[in-house]
């Protein structure tokens, strides 16, 4: 079975939410053979690629590559690229941005020809949007990974307002 | 048949899992001719279809795929990135079983099948000279 075996070569994958830092968990699906149904099912394994400068964040496909060595424990991969940020897809063939079965500039035309409404309505605007993860740690928090919460704090506690304490 | 199930039960047939014409490059039968690469498959990325092989030194092929038939992308993928039909055949050949062998597993099961050999002794005595019975045995006079 192959397991959390590291690889000779690239997998490519998705980015998950995890706890160690400089390292991007990525959760690579693999199909394996079924012998006697004949058919593959896929099968999930998480990996941690090393990556020191944080290109990618949760959600993005990436491709990672096995190091010749682990680097610590857990670190058995390197990042190679950042194939399709999430929410951010180039087409590859075209070059053009785009939206799954639309291109960018194909929606913005559309939204020309009928008209934006005034304020909120109108959709999500890409060319006025802020960085992605900006608000990471203000109200958005995918990036850690999700426990349920067994606990309320009483004011006063240190964990009383935090949002992430179970 | 119970594991008959699903759109297209003949994908799950050996016959139709051996029959991939891409050996390295049908997403299910490609993955049983080359069981050590990754195939993946995005949905709802992209407008365009297309087929991305990423190679080991980094660089990566990209197949538009939009509006071409099956058999047509399976021509192109053959001829960028499987193993040519001569290759493919050497290695056949040299997994090939030596047809000399006799024993299980082989088409022949005693070496008194093959000709040029001792007949089995089950149908035809040995010769005295090669009895231990006679050599080593009593003595009648």
């Amino acid at each position: 079975m192959a397991g959390a075996v590291a690889r000779n070569f690239m997998v490519i994958g998705q980015c998950i939410a995890h706890e160690t830092k400089n390292a991007a968990k990525v959760r690579v699906k693999k199909l394996q053979f079924d012998e006697r149904l004949h058919m593959y099912f896929p099968k999930h394994t998480n990996f941690y690629a090393h990556d020191p400068e944080k290109q990618c964040k949760v959600g993005d496909i990436v491709l990672i590559q096995a190091l010749p060595e682990k680097m610590t424990r857990f670190i058995t991969h390197s990042l190679v690229k950042v194939v399709y940020p999430y929410g951010d897809v180039t087409d590859p063939i075209t070059g053009k941005k785009c939206v799954v079965s639309s291109y960018r500039e194909n929606i913005d035309k559309r939204n020309e020809m009928f008209g934006m409404a005034e304020e909120g309505a109108s959709g999500f605007d890409y060319a006025e949007a802020p960085e992605r993860g900006w608000q990471e740690g203000k109200k958005d928090f995918t990036h850690k990974v999700g426990y349920k919460k067994w606990h309320e704090f009483e004011p006063g506690h240190p964990l009383y307002n935090d949002p992430v304490a179970s | 048949m119970p594991f008959m199930k699903g759109k297209a039960p003949i994908r799950r047939t050996l016959k139709y899992l051996e029959s991939s014409r891409l050996v390295l490059k049908e997403r299910v039968k490609l993955q049983y001719k080359n069981p050590q690469v990754q195939v993946a498959t995005f949905k709802n990325l992209t407008p365009t279809p297309f087929v991305r092989i990423f190679l080991e030194n980094g660089e990566d092929i990209l197949v538009d795929v939009d509006s071409k038939s099956r058999s047509e992308i399976h021509d192109h993928l053959k001829t960028i990135i499987c193993k040519s039909e001569s290759t493919l055949q050497k290695e056949a050949r040299e997994l090939m079983i030596n047809p000399a062998n006799f024993g299980w597993g082989c088409d022949r099961q005693c070496i008194c099948e093959i000709p040029g050999q001792v007949p089995c002794p089950g149908i035809i005595p040995l010769p005295n000279h090669m009895r231990g019975k006679y050599k080593f045995g009593e003595k009648f006079d």
